[in-house]
């Protein structure tokens, strides 16, 4: 089953999502990449119904391509998120509604500052200093309040992550074998072979 | 479990003496798991205006969002702030354009209406999801420990209350009430408004 | 003449409860006035239940107290749990959480869910709190009487094995329970899962109930077999504190036991919501601070003000 789990550290979020695209009982894709960059400094998780899940990633990311463009800014992460959000709600009460989950991860370039928003498929949104979607999030949470440090190092956080993917591993009967981890800080988004 | 009680949490005002208080609880949850401890549910509308919203998280964000816009496109056309009965009949009609579709939400307002002796009245009121209101000359209580609200509030609330006894008050109701409600809690934040000033108090309550 | 030198002459105590009961019905008294036997007297002759007069009885109980399909019946029975325990070099902690709730409704904070069966074995309660209660009082009174006859302790496994085959006995018909038998035999520390499937499993660490997950997301992370006495009891306390801060159904205050070869012993009762500001208080193996997140980094993060006591 799908697993994505987000942490913040000393000027940076680390965002990690499984690889795997099942349908049914079947794993079609074992190294799909399931975190958009969606502009140099925001990255977003997105799990849930297969579908509408790159198609609404790909609405979001054009969109705030094209913000980017008009404006030559980009929208800082508090307003991507808050609008990504309002998507979400507005489309939760549409015909058709997405079944998406997020994780919003960046890194705010005006007040340098990472920020990280848990955003489920009805559109609630809250501001964490770690999160996590899917079933590993029941295994996650407890160690990360234990264990997360909002000013530990890149490495520390990368500790944590490993933490939090090998416990649901050990514990979840459907874990997923293999996550993309990406990281957003000052420098813009990059990935990390964890 | 209703839609109702899936993110949890709970809002009570209560009226004074030139005063008035809203409090809510901090928690965001996803059925029984709790994802955040620092969801506010009470928003400024003016500087004599709280609004508290419970229910569906994602609706009291959108109505938060919404009401805002609502609130600047009156004060502008206006060129006045809106008085707390008039901002009750907005929240009213608001939710009832949803009347087939509605906003899962109960908000509860609490402020201070001006008088036309020039001073200030405290008013109190609640809604239902579609926007039947419901005014108070003591206390308004929603969420998912609305009915526990309702029993502490009745034995602690009395008349005429300053400032400070109404802060004591309303405090006591809202962590004792959340105490036995497994959806609410995880902190809780207080808004005292008096003519002068607003006074917001975060408190400590049971993490649990 | 017979009847009566048995009666005095046997020594093993089932024959002492015959005897008992059969001076009990000579002088008129039914199995339901028997009270010595707190209210077990009558199970003495096999368990006689009152079963509803209905075509199906496990239907209709499953129709009134199945509040997953239905949130509205008329019985709740309390649900939401969390209960660990553990086998370590120094031996088994037990440790539970004290929360009963019905529905939304947190019915009570001060609930034992660990049932002391006798000085040497443990079970701790998830799922029907009656369920559990009855039989692993039940199990004590079994336990006592293996011991009578056999001149020595229950062993664990006996004990936890006659647990599984008298739930499983009654499988389909409503009983709910998700149990630790614990305790120190001949073997050393020992600890069984027992649910009311028939499940009976042998390990090294368990945890059942709603809060389950997060416990373990402690538990695991932080279990090594040799960690001492104080370690280990830390761990049980920090991770029935993050169950209880993360579940809805989980919560007020966390029981904690040890077991070692001389018997259980009960360390202490911690507040969780003290242990999330100020920690359990001065015991050994605590850091002496808040196990609290906000407490921990010391509100780094957080963006409201300061909490202050009302």
């Amino acid at each position: 089953m799908e697993c994505s789990f987000a942490l913040t550290g000393k000027d940076y979020v680390i965002i990690a999502a499984d690889t795997t695209a099942a349908r049914s009982i079947v794993k079609m894709k074992v190294d799909e990449d399931k975190i958009k960059t969606l502009s140099p400094h925001l990255l977003m998780a997105y799990s849930g119904e297969s579908g509408d899940t790159i198609q609404f990633a790909e609405f979001i990311e054009r969109n705030i391509r094209l913000y980017h463009i008009r404006n030559l800014y980009p929208l800082r992460p508090q307003s991507a998120a808050s609008w990504i959000r309002r998507s979400l709600a507005e489309s939760l009460r549409s015909r058709s509604p997405y079944t998406v989950n997020l994780l919003i991860g960046g890194f705010d370039t005006a007040d340098e500052s990472p920020h990280l928003y848990w955003v489920d498929y009805l559109g609630t949104m809250a501001s964490v200093p770690f999160a996590a979607h899917g079933y590993g999030s029941y295994f996650a949470l407890g160690l990360l309040d234990r264990y997360h440090n909002p000013d530990g190092s890149l490495e520390e956080g990368l500790d944590v992550l490993r933490r939090a993917i090998n416990e649901t591993a050990q514990r979840l009967v459907v874990a997923p074998g293999n996550y993309i981890v990406k990281v957003v800080d000052k420098d813009g988004t990059r990935e990390i072979k964890l | 479990m209703s839609i109702m009680d899936h993110n949890g949490g709970s809002v009570v005002a209560m009226a004074g003496k030139d005063c008035v208080a809203i409090a809510s609880d901090l928690r965001l949850g996803a059925g029984a798991m709790t994802v955040a401890m620092n969801f506010e549910k009470i928003f400024p509308v003016t500087d004599r205006i709280y609004l508290g919203l419970t229910g569906l998280a994602t609706d009291i964000t959108t109505l938060r969002d919404r009401f805002r816009y609502l609130v600047n496109m009156f004060t502008i056309k206006e060129s006045r702030s809106i008085e707390p009965s008039t901002f009750a009949h907005l929240v009213s009609s608001t939710l009832y354009s949803r009347r087939f579709g509605p906003y899962f939400t109960e908000p509860v307002l609490a402020g201070l209406e001006r008088t036309p002796s020039g001073g200030f009245k405290p008013y109190i009121a609640g809604a239902d999801l579609i926007g039947c209101l419901n005014f108070a000359e003591d206390f308004i209580v929603a969420g998912t420990a609305s009915d526990k609200l309702f029993g502490v509030a009745e034995g602690l609330w009395e008349p005429d209350l300053g400032p400070e006894d109404l802060f004591e008050t309303i405090s006591q109701t809202l962590l004792n009430s959340v105490d036995r409600d497994a959806y609410s809690g995880w902190g809780a934040i207080v808004y005292i408004i008096t003519p002068e000033k607003v006074i917001t108090r975060t408190l400590k309550g049971r993490m649990d | 003449m017979n009847a009566l030198l048995s009666k005095f002459s046997a020594t093993d105590a089932d024959s002492e409860i015959r005897t008992a009961m059969d001076l009990a019905e000579e002088d008129g008294l039914t199995d339901a006035m028997w009270g010595s036997q707190a209210g077990f007297g009558q199970l003495v002759q096999g368990h006689a239940f009152n079963i509803p007069a209905v075509p199906n009885p496990t239907a209709f109980l499953r129709l009134h107290t199945d509040d997953h399909a239905d949130p509205n019946c008329k019985i709740k029975i309390q649900h939401g749990t969390t209960t660990l325990a553990f086998r370590f070099q120094g031996g088994v902690i037990v440790a539970v959480d004290s929360r009963a709730t019905a529905g939304s409704y947190i019915a009570s904070g001060t609930v034992k869910k660990v049932i002391e069966i006798n000085p040497y074995l443990l079970g701790t309660m998830a799922g029907g709190a009656a369920d559990c209660q009855y039989w692993e009082t039940y199990l004590g009174i079994q336990c006592r009487l293996h011991e009578l006859r056999n001149r020595e302790r229950i062993s664990v496994a006996a004990a936890s094995k006659y647990l599984s085959n008298l739930v499983y006995s009654y499988k389909g018909m409503g009983l709910s329970m998700g149990t630790m038998i614990c305790g120190w035999d001949k073997t050393g520390p020992t600890i069984f899962y027992v649910d009311s499937d028939g499940s009976r499993l042998k390990g090294d660490l368990f945890s059942v109930g709603s809060g389950s997950t997060f416990a373990y997301g402690v538990l695991d992370q932080g279990y090594r077999w040799d960690l001492t006495d104080e370690e280990a009891q830390e761990l049980g306390r920090r991770s029935i504190y993050a169950a209880g801060h993360r579940d809805a159904f989980s919560g007020n205050t966390c029981n904690l036991y040890h077991v070692k070869e001389d018997g259980w012993r009960f360390i202490g009762n911690y507040d969780i919501t003290k242990m999330h500001y100020d920690g359990p208080g001065a015991v050994p193996g605590s850091l002496g601070s808040g196990y609290g997140y906000d407490v921990r980094t010391d509100n780094r993060f957080s963006v409201l003000p300061k909490p202050v006591s009302a």
